[in-house]
């Protein structure tokens, strides 16, 4: 039986969690609504948060889990670098540096604004956005073979840029002319300071409502609360320790595999989860800053424990890090960062292999994709008005889990984006769509099949197109789980189905296409679970109907006794 | 004469009968039934000619807002459908946008496309971004696909190409192919559908289409039978998602329009109601069983939408915009293992419904702690045809909720309905601020059975002043069919910067469109002085993915200078800024066809003679502990009474909650209203 604690008023923290969360999602509605830019207007690539003055995370509105209790870092950079006694009313921070602010990667920039009530600063209103573009020599400022930070644009550390209310015109310039796109940044910056400002007038407003003592109370039960039922959860898991390993096709410059390892340890009422034994920080840019790796914690336990599970300090408070200085899950300055959610993902695979092995089976989930495969574009537009740089982030198959097939061609873990149309694309760039579908043979083989991977085939209509890939697991497929088949591999192609094919490297780099030629990049699949022989024949029978692998595969995989009943049944 | 509107509900069925000669209301109600929609419609309909007195040859006007297409898609039962699409492109139906439906939560996952992966057949063709061809039609390939998909047993097939948006040659020939082979297949191309760019999303619509389209059709011949087995000789409109009215024959080339028939229906009747009683800005709150449907009425004028999730399926087609939220009467309150009271999201639903029901529920609902306060009457519901435990709900309450807490029953159901109210105060705003609206400027217009039974308290919350609740709130659908004009949607799509040199061509879209609508109006008998065409552009600044719509008037040329004026001011209210010199795009250019239905208005309501005796008193608990609280018959209430509170109002459909503080007036159109204490 779990422990019931008592929360001074459990209707009363109900009401204000749903108070709360309305002001966040009010300030989220705001930059989302006012911002300019694609990425933080349709790809929702931002969050926002509530903290108290003491720097505790009270309520979070995330709209990708990469930025899971990421801002955490920034606001608490903010304090040390500026004590809030020090804060005037009116001020407002930005910063985004991995090392001097708790970012996560250059591109995230984070406004951090103190709340006055009465006079006091009392709350600490924050967001952070994907910025698509902070300079360097890189556009988009991500570059998985960048060496260091000082590739990957400007780096910010906590700076005011609004005093008192008052603008720094100048350091929203220097900011905004340090990117390709400075008209974005400036117009993208201002809304996210006004994202706060309105957060701000919100929290005054519902204190005004309900009086500081009342707030100060429920904050306190909600944070109590939210503990409490991470706990539960963690009691519900056997004590012990269990370990995992994911591996990385290579550090974003070449060379072998680079080895992610998880144990996560249960202790009692508290998670331990260390990362001893994982590569050195990466030559290339896929090292994750502390931020980065923090959300990939708090998703995996979110995800595998308790998906309703609030994002506050409560949860935080349950869950102990440990991270190896100078590992490419604690990178040393001057790491580059930037293209860390390959990385994360691969950490995810990882958590989820440990925890598999702590919780009952109905909990777990077979190893996805785990990658956040790349393909960048740039050339002439369509039309010839102009250049254009087309970045697609690419989803795969998802793991299969007790009941159920992993979902096919969807993005997993730490981002959730959406494609872009073949009819938009093609109407832009001078491009063409050749193909867009699931990869057949993808889906690891199990009593649940794995989710299957996409096909993305791209033709250049004009000479000159520039192509570069960011992608992974071309070595080896998804793992299965208890039984389960790995999932397919990814693969990258050049002209493929012509006598010029060509497979490429997973991180191919400014490749020059001519008219008429293609690329293809394949993602890959997710591992099955269970054995195969014990799958469903009539799911097996609508698999073969289906074209989701050949005969010949089935055979191979399932076994030729399943796949006459399959046919049978048919 | 009478015009007569009919709603077909998941429970009920609600009618609204209007009559001609002096303008009044009358309401009526009867259970749905599933199984065949017009069958509760032909009861009804036979049950209210009695009761109204009307002879089927009196009916001057019928119009229904329906659910059949949707609960098909629901419940999976459309016909078995294929679908030709362009080589490369067979599994956009299932990708869709590659994203999975909940961030944490991985047994949430996309629904199997309604065409399986079998039924989904390519052929050889292309069609570029400018609208050339690249790649003729395979006609070969066209006829085995159909041979193919014919063997398979499909009734229905939908064929979708690349940019056929553009250039519809090749999906016309292709129909003309597979109709050929498959005569009595139901076929549906894109281009027909939804002519706009964004292939998942048209693709989508069209299948569900083609999906729904056979049984819509056996749906309706029934229905015009039994129309004609009444007597009654008008043809019949149906309500559709744009909150216009379209023929039969529409319909059956396009059920998909039909997703969202009876919640436009509401929020068109709320607009009007809502604004003819001085409120021109109102949020509108729907609650039922299982859920509350809420939407944004500014100036006059409710929000609308280009595109929705039918059963996690994209519907795009013009529609008016209201949010669902998964919290309605049968939400089931729960404590969770961390001592936190939770309201939802599961739902008793109707079955097996709250404990006070006594239909089997065993887990305590918010209709239950309204039960338990008296706030519905303890003994009855449903004008005496449905008996209440109360001794049961209050038993429930107090073993799941009250002894663990450590409270009384009373104390637990308060918050029962405080947790309620917050849930879906939080959804209300939610909706509001994403457009961007201050709420305080908003009055409440709440509807449906259970809207007026929590409308103050979720005013409260949200900073809203002042609740309009019309009357009979739970036929405001019904009503709403009664105020709409018949509509039909038309689409141009093509990306183009909005120049000197491409505004021609850009108002040349308008005027086919225009030219078409002409026909359709024609063929629907409508005179020409009740015609207009609404106009709006969908358009964006050059870099961004994102449409903002830009209304021109009804008729008469517009300037590109007027068109960019026009775009400035429409960013700015929707984002909040504008950008100046930056270039624009023209995404997407749609006409309305609209045909003005002519409708008397309603009369005034008369004025109180004085205050009415209660028809009764009950012991109702509010924040302030057990009241005496009269009981009103609303029928007995005229205009100009001001009833403070505590008080309940009762009518057929709804109960109106009135918290001791507040007061209640009635305006001159029968409307009640009332002032919320801050």
């Amino acid at each position: 039986m779990n422990a019931m604690p008592s929360l001074s008023d459990p209707i009363a923290m109900e009401v204000f969690s749903n108070r709360l969360l309305s002001i966040t999602e009010d300030m989220g509605n705001t930059l989302i609504r006012s911002s300019f830019s694609t990425n933080i207007k349709e790809r929702k690539d931002c969050s926002v948060g509530l903290f108290d003055a003491a720097g505790r995370l009270v309520a979070q509105a995330s709209h990708i889990p990469l930025h899971l209790g990421s801002l955490m870092g920034s606001v608490k950079a903010v304090l040390q670098a500026c004590p809030i006694e020090r804060m005037r009313e009116g001020d407002a921070f930005v910063c985004n540096d991995p090392f001097l602010a708790g970012g996560t990667h250059t591109p995230d920039i984070a406004v951090v604004t103190p709340v006055f009530i009465e006079g006091e600063p009392r709350y600490i209103a924050a967001n952070v956005g994907h910025h698509s573009d902070v300079g360097g020599p890189t556009p988009g400022s991500i570059s998985g073979g960048a060496t260091s930070i000082f590739a990957e644009g400007l780096r910010i550390p906590v700076t005011r840029l609004v005093r008192a209310g008052e603008l720094d015109d100048g350091l929203l310039n220097l900011i905004a002319q340090n990117s390709r796109e400075p008209e974005e940044r400036a117009l993208d910056l201002k809304v996210q300071i006004a994202s706060n400002e309105r957060g701000a007038r919100l929290v005054q407003g519902l204190v005004q409502q309900m009086g500081l003592a009342a707030v100060i109370a429920a904050t306190d039960d909600l944070l109590a609360y939210t503990a409490r039922r991470l706990r539960n959860r963690i009691r519900d898991m056997a004590d012990g320790s269990a370990q995992s390993s994911a591996w990385l096709d290579d550090d974003g410059v070449g060379g072998d595999p680079v080895p992610i390892i998880a144990r996560v340890t249960v202790e009692g009422e508290t998670l331990v989860v260390d990362f001893a034994g994982s590569a050195p920080q990466a030559r290339g840019a896929m090292n994750v800053a502390e931020s980065a790796l923090r959300a990939t914690v708090y998703y995996a336990v979110k995800t595998l424990l308790d998906p309703g599970l609030l994002p506050n300090q409560g949860m935080a408070s349950c869950i102990e890090i440990r991270a190896p200085e100078g590992s490419i899950v604690n990178p040393r300055f001057p790491a580059a960062t930037g293209a860390r959610s390959i990385t994360c993902n691969k950490i995810a695979r990882a958590l989820f292999g440990a925890f598999a092995e702590l919780l009952p089976p109905e909990r777990a989930m077979a190893a996805s994709l785990d990658s956040v495969p790349v393909i960048i574009f740039s050339g002439e537009r369509r039309l010839q008005d102009g250049t254009f740089v087309y970045l697609e982030s690419m989803g795969g198959g998802v793991g299969a889990r007790h009941n159920a097939d992993g979902m096919d061609g969807v993005h997993v873990h730490v981002t959730n984006t959406s494609n872009l149309p073949a009819e938009a694309l093609e109407n832009e760039y001078a491009l063409l769509v050749d193909e867009y579908a699931l990869v057949e043979g993808s889906g690891g083989a199990g009593r649940h099949r794995g989710g299957m991977g996409i096909a993305r085939q791209i033709r250049a209509t004009r000479d000159g197109v520039i192509f570069s890939a960011r992608s992974d697991g071309h070595r080896a497929g998804a793992p299965g789980l208890f039984g389960g088949l790995p999932g397919g591999t990814a693969r990258l192609l050049r002209n493929p189905g012509t006598p010029q094919e060509e497979e490429l490297s997973s991180k191919a780099a400014n490749l020059v296409l001519k008219a008429g030629e293609s690329v293809r990049l394949e993602t890959p699949g997710g591992g099955g679970f269970g054995a195969p022989a014990e799958r469903d024949p009539r799911a097996l029978a609508i698999d073969i109907a289906d074209g989701r692998f050949t005969i010949e595969a089935a055979r191979r995989d399932y076994g030729a006794p399943l796949v006459v009943r399959a046919t049978a049944e048919d | 004469m009478y015009r007569i509107g009919f709603d077909v509900g998941g429970t009920f069925t609600d009618f609204t009968v209007h009559d001609v000669r002096d303008g009044s209301l009358r309401y009526f109600k009867t259970p749905s039934t599933p199984a065949d929609p017009s069958e509760a419609i032909e009861a009804g309909l036979r049950a209210l000619f009695g009761e109204f007195g009307i002879a089927a040859e009196e009916v001057s006007f019928v119009g229904h807002g329906t659910t059949v297409a949707t609960n098909m898609v629901i419940e999976r039962r459309g016909v078995r459908t294929g679908l030709i699409t362009t080589k490369g492109f067979r599994d956009v139906l299932e990708i869709g946008r590659q994203t999975r439906p909940s961030l944490y939560d991985y047994s949430v996952a996309n629904p199997s496309p309604l065409v399986p992966r079998a039924l989904r057949i390519e052929v050889a063709e292309r069609i570029d971004a400018a609208g050339d061809e690249l790649l003729p039609l395979d006609e070969e390939a066209v006829s085995s696909a159909a041979r193919r998909l014919g063997e398979a047993g499909v009734k229905a097939v939908g064929i979708c190409f690349l940019h056929a948006y553009l250039r519809d040659a090749h999906e016309r020939r292709a129909a003309e192919i597979v109709r050929g082979i498959l005569p009595e297949a139901y076929v549906s191309t894109s281009s027909e559908v939804l002519p706009e760019f964004r292939e998942y999303e048209r693709f989508s619509t069209t299948v569900i289409n083609a999906y729904v389209g056979p049984r819509m059709e056996r749906y309706l011949e029934r229905f015009l039978a039994r129309l004609n087995d009444l007597g009654a000789t008008v043809p019949p409109y149906t309500i559709h998602s744009n909150g216009g009215l379209m023929s039969v024959e529409t319909v059956r080339a396009f059920p998909v329009r039909t997703c969202l028939s009876g919640p436009a229906a509401g929020v068109v009747g709320a607009a009007e109601v809502a604004r003819a009683a001085g409120f021109p800005d109102v949020v509108t709150y729907d609650v039922g069983g299982t859920s509350t449907d809420v939407s944004l009425i500014a100036n006059g004028r409710p929000a609308f939408a280009t595109s929705r999730l039918v059963a996690d399926y994209p519907v795009r087609t013009p529609m008016v915009d209201v949010h669902v939220i998964g919290a309605g009467g049968g939400s089931i309150a729960w404590i969770d293992d961390a001592g936190a009271l939770k309201v939802g999201p599961h739902s008793a639903g109707a079955d097996p419904g709250p404990v006070a029901y006594g239909q089997g529920g065993k887990e305590p609902t918010l209709t239950d702690a309204n039960i338990v306060l008296h706030r519905l009457d303890p003994v009855s519901l449903l004008g005496g045809r449905m008996t209440v435990q109360e001794a049961a709900a209050h038993q429930a309450i107090e073993e799941k909720i009250a002894s663990p807490l450590g409270l009384t029953v009373e104390q637990a159901a308060l918050g029962i309905i405080r947790i309620a109210v917050s849930n879906m105060s939080r959804a209300i705003r939610a909706v509001s601020t994403e457009k961007g609206h201050d709420l305080a400027n908003f009055a409440l217009f709440p509807f449906g059975g259970a809207g007026p039974l929590h409308a103050s308290a979720v005013a409260r919350e949200c900073g809203i002043r002042r609740v309009l609740v019309p009357q009979e709130p739970g036929t405001m659908c019904a009503r709403g069919i009664l105020m709409s004009d018949i509509s039909l949607d038309f689409v141009r799509s093509e990306v183009v910067q909005a120049t000197e040199e491409s505004w021609p061509g850009i108002m040349e879209r308008f005027a086919s469109m225009e030219a078409q609508g002409r026909d359709w109006l024609d063929a629907s008998q409508v005179p020409t002085e009740h015609r207009t065409f609404a106009r709006v552009i969908d358009a964006r600044y050059k870099g961004q993915n994102h449409e903002v719509q830009v209304t021109l008037p009804d008729a008469g040329g517009f300037t590109l200078a007027e068109f960019r004026a026009a775009f400035t001011v429409a960013h700015r209210q929707e984002y909040g800024y504008d950008v100046p010199d930056r270039v624009i795009e023209v995404v997407n250019c749609r006409l309305k066809a609209v045909g003005a239905v002519e409708r008397p208005a309603t009369p005034p309501q008369g004025a109180a003679a004085a205050m009415p005796a209660p028809r009764a008193s009950r012991s109702v608990h509010f924040d302030e502990g057990w009241r005496n609280t009269p009981i009103f018959d609303r029928v007995a209430l005229g205009a100009g009474l001001r009833i403070p509170g505590p008080a309940i109002i009762d009518e057929m459909s709804s109960t109106t909650v009135v918290e001791p503080g507040q007061s209640v007036t009635m305006d001159a159109a029968g409307n009640l209203i009332l002032e919320i204490a801050a």
